[in-house]
């Protein structure tokens, strides 16, 4: 799981490079000032490449903060 | 690249000081995730500079190609898909699907490809353009099963492959190659139809990346490479000529040795395109001129210029080929069959492009020529490329003679009959005077270099001015070998002065001066100098004028020019008793 979360945090990364070790895994579209509709398109891509999954968004709200990621994939990762 | 690679790259390409290149992508999708791997790869080839990628409306495509004439981009992009030439191509446009919608659709493409030719024809005389036709598959609007090809599939194809043609055909404009980019992203791997539903970005990663790349390598048009040294056993020919003698070597299919002949016909081609060709073989110099006399070769020996063949290191003989040819190991590469010899090449020239030349794998040399090819390759063949060769040889037949005239030019250049020319008008698009420009390092006054839209953004300027030098003599043209630019103000100042290595030992540099003195009627020369790693017979030709070791914006007068003048004509007398 922790691999996971060093995987997530390094998407985040790419996409906010701003955000500090600490900022990333609190991060979420109301809390980072540059989470817009382009770069929250640009993280779900990153993420779906780093992972090899593709995410169909029918909820944007369940992908908008890094811990909602993190069990998105944490529960795909299970199943 | 992945998207995670393009945006580490771009965080590290944003934290430089270097002036941006900024490139216009004119399309009617979102750039999305391309204009990141476009960014990033730009950001690669040009290493010390910033980048920055603009785009217009989404969903204007005609509107984005009117905006790309008032940019002030360094490049741009014209990247259409089906949609852009008629939305009914889109997967977000509803219509209906009828065989007199197909008819109505391929006359609008007509159309549109017409409007995009004339706006593409007008935008490149400005600067560099790169034009992608449609890269993804035709939605299946026709009523004929997918393994048969339609009338609406041939129509638009044959509409776009003739707007290609049009523009390959355009000297400046830059047409990605399909061929390449079918080799590099698969078309049942391009469109992802999430994404275009949800940002309206059509590319599947793998595409955006692969397309990108190409774009990149386009907009930014890497120098290609001047000299090719060539092994000859196992590289041009299979087998060792001192072991099986000159009738056994071979490049032929009888011989299973075809990609032989491939290479020497490649090999040929580079030549008559004005790259230089040379050998460096360990071999006996007689075999090799008994196999070079083969009726079969294919190989033109008289286009190879330097043949050095012996037993002593190869490094040795890449240091007199690279001496003969004048000019530097980086724009050189060396095809060898051995490691050993390419890792002993390379240890004495780091900066030579070694290549391993594969045995007995033919799809391996297939491979290796496609390489060479994005090495050597270039936009257009000038008339420079025709005669540089020979210019090479008859410097080197006359090198003694060239020597012993340094001290007395005037002597010298009245007995080859040169004739040197001096051309003042802008010419904005002459290719030659911008090559000249960023590939000359040795006599450079500050080695700076352009983009096609700085060059012409420069000369655009009322105040420049752009002087051309042409050189002929007895033993043939040189072509334009000098280019001298600047702006007239209370005194002239030269920003820009290039002279080919291959114009050296003639004295043309004093000619360009007395010429600028001349025709501008000053009595003072600033000049923009900056001593680069490589600009020493530019910083010795101006330490003779001046008496001492040259300076950022020096100037150079009348007077000075004159006494070294003096100085030579009392030598001359001299040495003629």
């Amino acid at each position: 799981m922790d691999e996971i979360r060093t995987r997530l945090a390094n998407c985040f990364a790419a996409v906010f490079p701003e955000l500090s070790d600490q900022e990333i895994i609190h991060a979420s579209s109301t809390t980072v000032p540059g989470w817009d509709s382009v770069t929250g398109v640009t993280l779900l891509t990153v993420v779906e490449e780093e992972f090899g999954i593709s995410i169909e968004e029918d909820d944007p709200a369940r992908f908008d903060s890094f811990d909602r990621i993190l069990v998105y994939l944490q529960d795909i990762s299970r199943s | 690249m992945k998207l995670i690679e393009a945006l580490n790259i771009l965080e590290r390409v944003k934290q430089r000081k270097g002036e941006s290149v900024t490139c216009f992508v004119a399309t009617g999708m979102n750039t999305l995730h391309l204009g990141t791997f476009l960014a990033a790869e730009l950001g690669l080839i040009y290493s010390d500079r910033r980048t920055d990628i603009r785009h217009g409306l989404y969903g204007d495509f005609l509107g984005n190609l009117e905006r790309l004439g008032g940019s002030e981009s360094d490049c741009a992009v014209v990247l259409m898909e089906w949609p852009d030439l008629d939305p009914r191509l889109g997967l977000r446009t509803v219509c209906s699907w009828s065989p007199s919608t197909c008819n109505d659709i391929v006359s609008s493409v007509r159309k549109r490809t017409l409007r995009v030719r004339q706006t593409i024809e007008e935008t490149c005389q400005r600067i560099p353009v790169v034009v992608c036709p449609p890269t993804l598959p035709i939605p299946p609007l026709s009523f004929v099963p997918g393994s048969q090809a339609s009338s609406l599939e041939i129509d638009l194809h044959d509409l776009v492959q003739s707007f290609a043609s049009d523009v390959s055909h355009s000297a400046q404009a830059r047409l990605l190659s399909s061929q390449r980019l079918d080799m590099l992203s698969p078309l049942r791997e391009r469109l992802d139809v999430k994404s275009e539903l949800l940002s309206g970005f059509p590319y599947k990663l793998g595409h955006a990346s692969a397309l990108a790349g190409l774009i990149a390598r386009l907009a930014a048009a890497p120098v290609p490479k001047k000299g090719l040294i060539t092994d000859l056993d196992d590289t041009l020919w299979r087998g060792i000529l001192g072991e099986v003698g000159v009738q056994g070597v071979s490049w032929d299919l009888d011989h299973h040795s075809q990609m032989h002949a491939f290479y020497q016909c490649f090999v040929n081609a580079l030549s008559s395109e004005g790259v230089l060709l040379a050998v460096a073989s360990k071999n006996e110099p007689e075999l090799v001129k008994q196999a070079f006399s083969r009726k079969d070769l294919i190989l033109t020996p008289n286009s190879v210029f330097p043949i050095e063949v012996g037993w002593k290191p190869k490094s040795e003989s890449v240091t007199r080929i690279l001496k003969t040819w004048n000019v530097g190991a980086e724009s050189v590469v060396f095809i060898d069959d051995t490691a050993m010899e390419l890792a002993e090449v390379k240890a004495a020239h780091p900066e030579i492009e070694c290549v391993q030349f594969p045995t007995n794998d033919s799809a391996a040399v297939y491979e290796l020529v496609v390489r060479m090819r994005d090495l050597f390759g270039k936009r257009m063949i000038l008339q420079e490329d025709s005669i540089r060769l020979d210019s090479i040889r008859h410097r080197q037949t006359n090198a003694a003679s060239i020597e012993a005239a340094q001290a007395v030019p005037n002597s010298f250049l009245d007995q080859v009959e040169a004739e040197i020319s001096f051309d003042f008008t802008k010419a904005p698009l002459d290719p030659r005077a911008l090559e000249l420009v960023n590939k000359t390092n040795q006599f450079n006054l500050n080695g700076r270099r352009y983009t096609q839209a700085s060059w012409q953004k420069y000369l655009l300027d009322p105040s420049s001015f752009l002087a051309t030098v042409s050189y002929k003599d007895k033993f043939g043209p040189l072509g334009k070998i000098a280019v001298v630019a600047g702006r007239r103000s209370e005194k002239l100042n030269i920003d820009i002065w290039v002279m080919s290595c291959r114009a050296f030992s003639r004295r043309i540099e004093y000619r360009c001066l007395e010429e600028l003195f001349a025709k501008f009627d000053v009595e003072e020369i600033e000049l923009d100098y900056l001593e680069t790693e490589r600009n020493q017979p530019l910083s010795q030709f101006l330490a003779e004028i001046l008496g001492r070791a040259p300076f950022p914006h020096c100037d150079i007068s009348r007077q000075d020019v004159a006494n070294r003048f003096a100085e030579i004509r009392r030598c001359q007398d001299m040495t003629n008793g």
